[in-house]
């Protein structure tokens, strides 16, 4: 066991922090509308042209092609900065771009990912549907060969970015003989196509970029389809083990400064006696500290899970128990912040301009998105634990 | 950077498992359940000859000079296995003797030839200058030759006949022996600052391992168990609450193992946060036994409610493991006094 990173690890992080200084953008990410899409892609283009995006993509694609721990490094810098979390960007940079890496033609490649990872394009995702969503193979957006064309008719759910987006990762149902993991197709659909309507939900945190995505006789090339028709289901499942284990890295380090800032916050708001500081107030600082001494058993868990992915060459389905933590304890903490807060905390103010009622709201997508908690459960009770289905 | 135990340390820590397998299983706790000692002598030579006791201990001294991250794996293995014996207390006791320079003691200790049992006071009412006064719980006392006090501010050890009489309580663990004293001025045959041993911060990570390995065992108990009995013609572990309750324990018991793996690297490294990731170890660890020892319990159904069940042993000695480096509340209180965590 060591905790030691090597002299030129050191350097590296040196160099992150330093670039990250320089460059990080100094206006305050935008909450809503167009505005999103322009500075997430700015940002983007940023590292990018500093030579910093894509710092875990291979040096064949654009990427910078550098191990676990200078994966790991960037992320612990680049939440330490206080940057915005990777949103708007986040499916073409860590879904789409390598699915389109592992499973992809050349064509599609060389077309698809310099786009990506310059911040020309945004990508979005089309992978739930109101019938299917923990049970995501479940899903019957359906696609017809019509000569070298798919055409789509259906409808999707949980977009983010629907309508700001370029291109789309649509999983779509091509045969309904078989079992439901077969006859799934992983096709490229351009978010501009004819026959294609987007329809914005609000969001309980203010958010407006979730989307229902419908589609009425879409036309598709089947040259956009990536692997095989019908065989789309392992394409989807081919992306999920990309990020090693470092993928929660950022927001942990942003949650750890999240802590941070809340003890802060409880020196200044007065506590549940209405007389001192929450900070004084013996239940108040006992979570706090046990806030303080969670967010850091989920670093240990991330450096455990590097350690064990360095070791065996990929990760293993562990992935689960720190993703299942990492959601939980935003949620504990955000309530924490609300209680800290008392009546100030009824005020909404948006997470991006560090608001602590919208972060509150925000994190009850924490437990949902990217597979519930109770899906993140059976996976570890079974897959982890070995129990029977 | 790497977490995970190296390989020699792994072997370390399976040699340690099959010494207490075999010579201090769960079943000694229960032969011995109304003796004064709440194991045999035999067996902890055994763990001293296979140089348990004196892992840590310099090897001029008849020591394996390990670190904190060794002796972790060991206090780990101590947990699952829920050995008895005045383990914490001799070995934290036998680097309070290196740092007093009392070799001779420290090399008994490593030997097997003196034990150390555990007093828990309230630490600020420890003045060493003084010696050792007031109401104490005395843990795991008999046979011992000293007993071990350790204090955020410094460690030391007092005679055992030097207490007065202890009066010996049934103790709500079956494993581990209970009484309480009425000390007057015992002296301090050696007494150490927390500016030259860190002894109670190796205290709590050797607490932290123990309630680790607890958390480990109680979940591979419920996991099994989960598999193998039937309820409606089905494995119970088939069912989302009992699978779910599962998958909680495996969350607990990988979160106190990654932080105590930090912590005990933090020490070694001589890290500027090693007090941190120590109280951060210890306080994770007692949430996660807790919880997985509770859970356990439940999993079981009527039998764990039963003596004839292994759970409430658990459980218990998670109870007394909270108070032998501070409470809970007292790590949780170092924790928010920190300036910063990391």
């Amino acid at each position: 066991m060591n905790v030691d990173f090597s002299a030129e690890q050191c350097e590296f992080r040196d160099q992150v922090r330093t670039w990250l200084t320089e460059n990080k953008p100094t206006d305050p990410r935008p909450d809503h509308g167009p505005g999103i899409r322009d500075f997430d892609l700015g940002w983007q283009r940023t590292q990018s042209a500093g030579g910093w995006a894509g710092i875990s993509w291979p040096t064949e694609y654009g990427g910078r092609g550098l191990g676990l721990i200078e994966q790991l490094i960037w992320y612990e810098e680049y939440g330490r900065a206080g940057l915005p979390s990777v949103d708007a960007t986040f499916v073409g940079l860590n879904h789409a771009g390598p699915t389109l890496m592992a499973r992809a033609s050349e064509e599609q490649k060389s077309y698809h990912l310099p786009k990506i990872l310059n911040g020309d394009v945004l990508w979005c995702q089309g992978f739930s549907e109101p019938n299917a969503g923990s049970d995501l193979a479940a899903l019957s957006t359906r696609a017809e060969i019509d000569g070298d064309h798919l055409v789509v008719n259906g409808q999707k759910v949980w977009t983010s970015f629907a309508e700001q987006a370029d291109w789309q990762e649509l999983l779509v149902r091509t045969d309904r003989s078989g079992s439901k993991h077969h006859g799934i197709t992983w096709v490229i659909c351009d978010m501009h196509s004819p026959g294609l309507a987007v329809r914005p939900i609000e969001t309980i945190d203010g958010g407006a970029e979730f989307c229902e995505v419908f589609y009425d006789d879409v036309r598709i090339p089947i040259s956009n389809v990536v692997g095989e028709i019908d065989k789309g289901w392992s394409v989807a499942m081919s992306t999920l083990s990309f990020e090693r284990g470092t993928a929660f890295t950022a927001g942990q380090v942003r949650l750890a400064s999240i802590v941070e800032n809340l003890i802060e916050a409880a020196k200044v708001y007065t506590g549940p006696d209405g007389k001192r500081p929450a900070f004084h107030d013996d239940e108040i600082s006992r979570r706090l500290a046990e806030a303080r001494a969670a967010v850091s058993s989920l670093r240990a868990m991330t450096y455990v899970g590097i350690s064990r992915t360095a070791r065996a060459g990929s990760p293993g389905p562990e992935g689960s128990i720190v993703k299942l933590y990492y959601s939980e304890l935003q949620k504990v903490v955000a309530h924490l912040a609300m209680d800290i807060l008392g009546r100030d905390a009824l005020e909404f103010v948006s997470r991006w301009v560090g608001g602590w009622s919208g972060y509150y709201l925000f994190s009850y997508s924490q437990s949902i998105g990217g597979g519930t908690s109770e899906i993140q459960r059976n996976i570890i009770g079974e897959r982890v634990l070995g129990l029977p289905r | 950077m790497d977490l995970l135990p190296t390989q020699d340390q792994i072997d370390i820590a399976e040699a340690a498992a099959n010494v207490l397998a075999s010579r201090l299983p769960i079943k000694v706790i229960r032969e011995r359940r109304h003796l004064a000692t709440a194991y045999p002598l035999d067996a902890w030579l055994s763990c001293a000859n296979t140089g348990l006791l004196g892992l840590g201990l310099p090897e001029s001294l008849g020591g394996a000079g390990c670190g904190v991250q060794e002796e972790a794996l060991l206090f780990r293995e101590i947990g699952r296995h829920l050995a008895p014996g005045p383990f914490l207390s001799t070995v934290l006791a036998g680097h309070v003797a290196v740092a007093a320079g009392d070799d001779q003691l420290a090399a008994g200790i490593a030997a097997g030839d003196i034990r150390v049992g555990h007093v828990l006071i309230e630490h600020d009412a420890v003045d060493p200058g003084a010696g050792l006064s007031g109401s104490i719980t005395v843990q795991d006392w008999d046979g011992t030759e000293y007993l071990l006090v350790v204090t955020p501010a410094g460690a030391g050890l007092v005679r055992t006949a030097s207490v007065g009489d202890v009066e010996s309580y049934r103790s709500i663990d079956w494993g581990v022996r209970l009484g309480r004293a009425e000390a007057t001025n015992a002296p301090f045959t050696a007494w150490v600052g927390s500016g030259d041993a860190a002894v109670f911060n190796r205290g709590m990570v050797l607490v932290a391992a123990q309630l680790t390995g607890i958390a480990e065992a109680t979940r591979d108990m419920s996991v099994a168990y989960a598999m193998t009995r039937e309820q409606f013609g089905r494995p119970i572990g088939t069912n989302q609450a009992v699978k779910h309750f599962c998958a909680n324990m495996a969350v607990d018991a990988q979160r106190a193992c990654a932080q105590l793996f930090l912590a005990a690297a933090s020490a070694d490294a001589g890290a500027p946060d090693a007090e941190f990731q120590t109280l951060a170890a210890k306080v994770v660890a007692t949430d996660a036994a807790q919880a997985n020892a509770d859970l356990n319990i439940q999993i079981h159904g009527g039998m764990g409610f039963t003596t004839e069940f292994d759970g409430h042993l658990f459980v218990e000695r998670v109870r007394i493991l909270e108070h032998a480096v501070g409470s809970r509340y007292d790590s949780l209180a170092a924790i928010i006094a920190l300036p910063s965590a990391q």
